[in-house]
């Protein structure tokens, strides 16, 4: 028994499901690919899969994960990527399989590239609209919580950020605190913007690539 | 595929997933390489179109044929349909994403009477004009409509131009064939109409003229231009032949019923007199164990589904059901397949077929007793003994189930207040049964759930003449179970009478109502089917601006020799053997089921099915 990563992206029609029927489609993938993985025991037995940072509906994934438990030592990785590409749907692509090098809860840190445009303005003025929001020594928030609304600070959860004029668009390159405790979701960041300058922006949202606390990437 | 337009909105509507495309096994093609491309709408959300089979059948047959190009439409759901419209967005097919107005074909399904003002709203959405009279005479959106409800099409008769009476497998092609060639020969719509008319299984409203008695009934029905005087269904003959897809898409987004299903006979063998689908499918028609048992397995193969479903109207009637089920477990377990059996009979339940699906999960076990009473059982024709049923749910209480789910209908023809409360002691009974079911479960108690929905009379029934009780005492029979109930052990479900009563003036209504269902589409309406949607008094009102009274469709007596709206259709069921049977209600008496007896209904004519089975090795 060894324990696998698999990388994949997800992008195009498949940009637009949940994180739980990402989970179902890759369950049907891999029990359709009869690659010999490890299965649940027990009254309805599925292949056993875990992520270990699940994607928001409406991202794009460029670098994203899943381990399984390959049960054939010897199966090869080449194999492993042939055999799901051809029973995922076009949205999802395999690119590489490695072992599991560190631990599924080390990841600490995900960058991201965000795209914001509004129709008919100029996409400077959007620049200048992030800068002065992400520039504020806090960036107040209202979330959700078990014991109702509360406020939280944003902005310890920012890493890095860049932010550069392109031709239709501003595009912020930041990276974000992510994993179970301190998670930063980019939402929180635009929906701060728009709390912030009353407009609603086209967004979109690719996750490039994870890091550990010390900023190595992900393995 | 989804595009730019779209994309720039898509994140503001709830599961936007179902919107895009894109899933397994999706057929994509080139439309300059296809000769016909076709929309198959379904007036319903994605999640529950896709569940539905017939149109996973068609879809993949369509496809299968070269020239054909066969895409997806679903209805948009609220938030999706107000986005479109603000900017502009018609409504287009899921593979290509092109607008609806530009298909040659636009088929719909319909499969409820609510889900009419959804067909029209899709139109309407895509930029095609509603009514086949407003349309262009070019070759191009050519409306079709087929499934259960198209056997009375007269409420909708003014937007369609062709309607596939019977099983669509066949008589599709044929006019998709025709329609091909007619091209060719630059024929125009009417003339390609006209043509289409002669194929058996196709009616083409537009070519005849109703006229009407004062009362409202209807005076005659005149076909125009030579179009056949009777529309017969199509039927198709031998199963095992029949095309079955080998492959589904399948879908990103959870659906409705979210598995590989195989279809395994048609038809039904009971005739529970209320019962639409046991009349317009006959002959019961079976396939072999061993067809289904290789489509079975490709079909898991392809679409990667854990769980296959084995579907038809009365799972347990199937006369290889233990073959079938040996066949079938020889791989299952193996692959980490399961396999689930729906709509089992109550005299159905036995060990062999339980121990063979291990499948039935402990917590669900329905029952439709359709009626309390075994004088309103025997009315229906439902064949179920009040001790088969006790036996049935002890058997279950001993293997360790705790709940029960009961299904009745309220409004029957004959029904009094006692049968009503039957329900009540019905609920009780298995109550009881529980706690005299000595190995019952350990330190549990027993929950049974009553659901009691509301008769719709439909046509092709024997009781179609019938009236429907009026809202006011379908609710005072609500009332009366809820207080005969004694235990809390017992919870009550009914489902709501004015859907009810809606369905039963569309159900068997006639061409008047097209101008109700042409102002309904004009003010908005659609999701008639969802509670988020459905308002009886904004149709009320609707009726009342056409001068039209619906309790005439509804709750109006009619005579065995009035003209019925469907009369020029002919399902394969005689009208004789309908009026014989509804007389046989009144007297409570009994058919039994066709592999008993043949009772002579008509649907013999068609040289196939359980009507030429051997009757010797009787269940
Ligand atoms: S002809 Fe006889 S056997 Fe055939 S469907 Fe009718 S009643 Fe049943």
């Amino acid at each position: 028994m060894k324990n696998v990563r698999i990388w994949f992206k997800k992008d195009f029609e498949c940009r637009y499901i949940s994180h739980l029927d990402l989970n179902r489609t890759m369950l049907r993938a891999l029990h359709k690919s009869k690659i010999p993985i490890w299965h649940t025991e027990g009254f309805n037995p599925h292949p056993f899969a875990t992520f270990p940072l699940p994607l928001s509906l409406g991202f794009r994934g460029v670098n994203e994960c899943m381990d399984v438990r390959l049960e054939d030592d010897d199966y090869s990785f080449e194999e492993i990527s042939k055999k799901l590409n051809a029973c995922l749907p076009r949205g999802i692509r395999v690119f590489n399989v490695t072992e599991a090098v560190m631990k599924a809860g080390k990841v600490a840190f995900a960058s991201f590239t965000i795209h914001l445009s509004l129709d008919n303005k100029p996409s400077g003025l959007i620049c200048q609209q992030l800068n002065d929001l992400l520039e504020q020594d806090s960036i107040l928030i209202e979330k959700k919580s078990k014991k109702g609304m509360k406020t939280v600070d944003i902005k310890p959860g920012i890493k890095s950020y860049s932010v550069t004029e392109k031709f239709d668009s501003a595009c912020l390159e930041i990276v974000l605190s992510a994993g179970s405790s301190d998670n930063v979701n980019p939402n929180l960041i635009i929906s701060a913007l728009e709390q912030k300058t009353g407009a609603e922006y086209n967004v979109d949202v690719t996750r490039n690539d994870l890091y550990n606390s010390d900023m190595e990437p992900f393995r | 595929m989804v595009s730019k337009e779209v994309e720039k909105f898509l994140l503001k509507v709830q599961k936007p997933g179902r919107y895009v495309g894109g899933e397994l096994n999706e057929v994509i093609k080139n439309k300059r390489d296809v000769e016909v491309r076709f929309a198959f709408c379904f007036p319903d959300t994605y999640e529950v179109g896709m569940s539905h089979l017939g149109m996973k059948i068609l879809y993949s047959q369509f496809n299968s044929v070269p020239y054909i190009w066969c895409e997806r439409v679903f209805a948009p759901w609220i938030d999706m349909e107000e986005e479109m419209v603000k900017r502009h967005i018609p409504l287009y097919a899921l593979e290509s994403g092109d607008p609806l107005s530009d298909f040659d074909f636009i088929g719909f399904t319909l499969q409820y009477e609510l889900s009419f003002s959804n067909m029209l709203n899709m139109l309407k959405l895509g930029g095609v004009p509603i009514k086949t009279a407003d349309r262009t005479d070019e070759l191009k959106q050519i409306v079709v409509a087929g499934g259960p409800c198209a056997c009375n099409p007269e409420p909708i008769a003014e937007f369609v131009d062709i309607f596939f009476i019977g099983e669509g497998e066949e008589v599709d092609l044929e006019v998709i064939e025709l329609f091909r060639e007619c091209k060719a020969q630059g024929k125009t719509k009417r003339e390609f109409l006209r043509l289409c008319a002669d194929i058996q299984g196709v009616y083409v409203p537009s070519l005849y003229d109703v006229d009407y008695n004062s009362d409202g009934t209807i005076k005659s029905f005149t076909p125009r231009d030579g179009a056949p005087a009777v529309i017969h269904k199509r039927v198709m003959t031998d199963m095992d032949s029949s095309y079955y897809p080998d492959n589904f898409v399948v879908p990103l987004v959870e659906i409705v019923h979210d598995r590989a299903v195989q279809e395994i006979f048609r038809g039904c063998i009971r005739g529970c007199r209320f019962c639409q689908a046991g009349f317009i499918y006959r002959p019961v028609r079976e396939k072999s164990p061993d067809t289904i048992n290789a489509q079975c397995h490709a079909l898991c193969e392809n679409t990667g589904y854990d769980e296959v479903s084995l579907s038809s109207l009365s799972s347990s009637d199937y006369s290889q059901i233990v073959p079938l089920l040996e066949k079938l477990t020889s791989w299952t377990s193996d692959e980490k397949v399961s396999i689930s059996l729906p709509s089992l009979r109550v005299d159905g339940f036995t060990d062999e077929i339980m121990n063979k699906i291990k499948t039935v999960r402990k917590s669900g076990l329905t029952f439709a007793p359709e009626a309390g009473s075994q004088r309103m059982r025997d009315v229906i024709n439902k064949n179920v003994q009040h001790d088969e049923l006790m036996q049935t749910c002890a058997t279950a209480f001993a293997g360790g189930w705790t709940t029960v789910k009961l299904y009745f209908m309220i409004g029957l023809p004959t029904e009094t207040m006692d049968d009503v409360a039957d329900i009540a002691h019905l609920g009780q009974a298995v109550v009881d049964t529980y706690y005299n079911t000595p190995n019952h479960a350990k330190g549990k108690s027993v929950r049974v759930t009553v659901s009691a929905s509301s008769f719709v009379p439909k046509p092709f029934t024997p009781f179609q003449w019938e009236p429907q009780d009026d809202i006011p005492t379908l609710h005072e029979k609500q009332k009366h179970i809820i207080e005969s109930i004694r235990s809390k052990k017992i919870q009550f479900n009914y489902h709501d009478a004015d859907t009810s009563f809606l369905e039963a003036v569309f159900a068997r209504g006639d061409r008047k109502l097209c101008r109700v269902m042409e102002l309904a589409c004009e003010r908005g309406f659609h999701f008639d089917g969802w509670a988020d949607c459905f308002s009886l008094q904004k149709w009320l009102a609707l009726f009342e601006e056409c001068g039209i009274d619906p309790a005439f469709y509804a709750n109006r007596r009619r005579s065995f020799d009035e003209i019925l709206p469907w009369d020029h259709i002919d399902y394969g069921v005689k009208k004789s053997f309908l009026i014989s049977e509804c007389q046989k209600a009144y007297e409570n008496q009994t058919t039994p089921h066709c592999r008993l007896k043949c009772s002579n209904c008509g649907a013999a004519k068609y040289g196939r099915g359980v009507c030429f089975e051997k009757r010797q090795n009787l269940v």
